[in-house]
């Protein structure tokens, strides 16, 4: 088992590596603009004073040398742990994140309570009433689920909130839920207002989520409802709530894991649209205006947290795994 | 068979009759069937007809080799024939509406606008058939780029498996560790906006999974005996995934096409709706969306059901993202009674 999360880690160390040199090497591409971007700030009158004046932004950038030499100063920063300062606000990078995913995160962990609470109890009784009618229209609400937008429930929920019942949430004003690092944004703290911003969108989010959720535990469920140890409880004379909570379900959720560790990396990323909407100062909301703004460091910090958190929570996952099921054994 | 000829010719010879085929369904029969087993896969398929004949227009220039750059299948079709207008007319007649300068803005729905007009005087309608048109040939070519990259990477990867399996493996799943809204903005701000890259840019977003998804397949293809036989006889590992291995897995190939262009339109949503400005300006679901959006003081009511109150956006929202819903749905529920017909084994839920 340690051999395995060892070597486990390598290759996630590599994978890691190679996504730092495409996001590197994407960046590169075109330096021209982003230095042209600049340059249009700074008044200047003669085409010399102009070229000097962009060289002077290229060394400040960290733009000036060769590719291969600008990458090596890379990653030798990023070995020490160092995300290079942004262009636009010239704050350490490190920083930055560091303030801005909180709110991503606390998005994130509400929006996939909100989808294992609708997925859990619909995949249940979609998979123990198979073909009945209320799987088929819970199924036909699971698919429709996962073909609305995120964006357009959004800004339908948001409307309809504000027409019917006449509340809007306090979009303007940001407050931290908890004072603590993880979550602070240095806003002051209220945990209801920050509870009212947040109620919506992890509600939208959480829908989609648990769709999908509940496909894939319905699958499993009916798998695990055919194995044997079901029969037996049932033929033990078991109660079904008995059956299907213990012996079915707590089987089934084993492999919907997976999809729960896959949708946690991906909400380390902040959701961009739902962060847009709501108005809520995350990783999401900040890394568009940054790829509009091209801050390339700001860019290559967060794909990197972003990754990194995602190969390191799916080992996690494989893990638990092998220590939920018995039978799964890593060589 | 050696005892069944001389039976069959005498049989024809005494009793023609018995010797009939049952006669085979005919096309309609095998329709109904569908119909009757899979209604929500017909309904599915109903949804996806309706937007391909939403694209369907007259050609303008087949095969026009300057449009190229910009229109992702090569040429260009001309006004689509279920647009009433061109999306580019601006209609000055006003008369209810907000009029600006002479420009009607916001006409209410009527026999002329069926959905109104919207903020520059165009009809809402016409614009939604043509973005239909422009999201079902970036879906197509992103697919097309998707599978036949995913293929060949999952083909290859899984057919020598060993140091380059795992070495491609590790690399997909890097490019998989990247977010893939942000991936994909990153792609097509660094690049100038035109039809062709983003569907190359979702392409590459797709190709991981469909690699995913071949490679599984051929795990276990390869180990049927026809490939085995097939290498007995000589044929080189080329002809063996060609001629072999590529034909025995085209249903999950299939599979996997119909489900993904219902994914790849809702990313192109998506992607119009957050970054209006990075994406070709040609009409889009996400584009109308976004304007809507942005539009809006604050949170005026512009729902389907407050249009009563005399709000003619509403019905911008309404057919956009109406249009939207349907169509990812529209393939989400095709595909998934393709997937039930064609190749069980991928049976999600």
């Amino acid at each position: 088992m340690q051999q395995y999360i060892l070597r486990r880690s390598i290759l996630n160390l590599l994978a890691i590596f190679f996504v730092v040199t495409l996001i590197f090497l994407l960046l590169r591409i075109d330096t021209d603009h982003v230095v042209t971007l600049r340059a249009a700030q700074t008044q200047t009158s003669t085409p010399e004073a102009q070229a000097a004046a962009r060289q002077q932004i290229r060394e400040d950038l960290g733009l000036a040398g060769s590719i291969p030499e600008q990458y090596k100063t890379y990653l030798w920063n990023l070995v020490q742990g160092d995300l290079g300062e942004s262009f636009q606000a010239k704050e350490k990078v490190t920083n930055e994140i560091k303030d801005r995913i909180g709110p991503s995160l606390e998005l994130g962990l509400l929006q996939i309570t909100v989808a294992m609470l609708v997925a859990i109890p619909i995949g249940v009784i979609s998979a123990i009433r198979q073909d009945s009618m209320v799987d088929y229209i819970l199924r036909f609400f699971a698919i429709a689920l996962l073909g609305i937008p995120v964006f357009v429930l959004a800004i339908f929920v948001l409307t309809s909130s504000s027409i019917y019942l006449g509340y809007v949430p306090p979009l303007t004003e940001y407050r931290d839920l908890f004072p603590f690092p993880p979550f602070s944004t240095g806003r002051g703290v209220d945990v209801s207002t920050n509870l009212q911003i947040m109620f919506m969108p992890a509600i939208v989010g959480g829908l989609g989520e648990g769709a999908i959720i509940m496909r894939f535990l319905r699958s499993q469920m009916l798998e695990v409802m055919r194995q044997d140890y079901v029969r037996t409880a049932w033929a033990k004379g078991l109660k079904e709530r008995v059956v299907i909570l213990r012996h079915a379900l707590k089987n089934a959720l084993i492999p919907v894991l997976t999809v729960v560790g896959l949708l946690l990396g991906i909400v380390l990323s902040g959701n961009v649209v739902l962060e847009t909407i709501f108005v809520i100062p995350g990783v999401g909301l900040w890394i568009v205006n940054a790829i509009g703004e091209s801050d390339y460091p700001i860019i290559q910090g967060v794909v990197l947290v972003v990754a990194g958190a995602l190969v390191f929570i799916n080992l996690l996952v494989d893990i638990i795994y092998a220590w939920l099921d018995p039978r799964i054994r890593y060589g | 068979m050696q005892t069944g000829e001389p039976q069959a010719q005498a049989g024809a010879l005494a009793a023609p009759a018995e010797w009939v085929l049952p006669k085979r369904p005919g096309v309609a029969a095998n329709v109904w069937k569908f119909i009757r087993r899979k209604p929500l896969g017909a309904f599915g398929l109903l949804l996806v007809i309706l937007m391909v004949s939403m694209t369907v227009g007259p050609p303008k220039a087949v095969f026009g080799v300057p449009e190229l750059p910009d229109s992702p299948l090569g040429f260009e079709l001309g006004k689509p024939f279920m647009a009433r207008f061109d999306a580019k007319d601006v209609f000055r007649e006003g008369e209810r509406g907000v009029s600006v300068g002479s420009i009607d803005r916001f006409l209410e729905p009527s026999t002329k606008h069926w959905f109104g007009t919207d903020r520059g005087g165009h009809d809402t309608y016409s614009v939604m058939v043509y973005a239909a048109r422009r999201s079902l040939f970036i879906g197509l070519w992103a697919l097309f780029f998707a599978t036949i990259v995913g293929c060949a990477i999952g083909v290859v990867s899984a057919y020598f498996r060993g140091w380059s399996d795992t070495l491609v493996q590790r690399f997909m799943d890097s490019i998989q560790a990247f977010p893939p809204l942000i991936l994909l903005i990153l792609i097509i701000s660094v690049f100038e906006p035109n039809l062709t890259i983003m569907a190359i840019a979702l392409g590459f977003v797709g190709v991981t999974s469909v690699q995913r998804i071949v490679r599984g397949v051929v795990m276990s293809t390869r180990e049927e005996p026809y490939v085995e036989a097939a290498r007995v006889l000589g044929a080189t590992d080329l002809r063996t995934m060609v001629f072999h291995i590529m034909p025995n897995i085209m249903a999950p190939v299939i599979v996997v096409f119909t489900i993904g262009l219902g994914s790849v339109i809702l990313a192109e949503a998506a992607l119009a709706f957050i970054v209006p400005e990075s994406v070709p300006s040609d009409p889009s679901w996400g584009i109308m969306l976004h304007f809507t959006q942005q539009h809006l003081p604050p949170f005026p009511p512009f729902l389907p059901f407050t249009l009563l109150e005399g709000d003619p956006e509403g019905y911008h929202t309404l057919a956009a993202g109406g249009a939207i819903v349907l169509s990812v749905l529209g393939f989400n529920l095709a595909g998934d009674a393709l997937r039930d017909v064609l190749d069980p084994r991928l049976r999600v839920g």
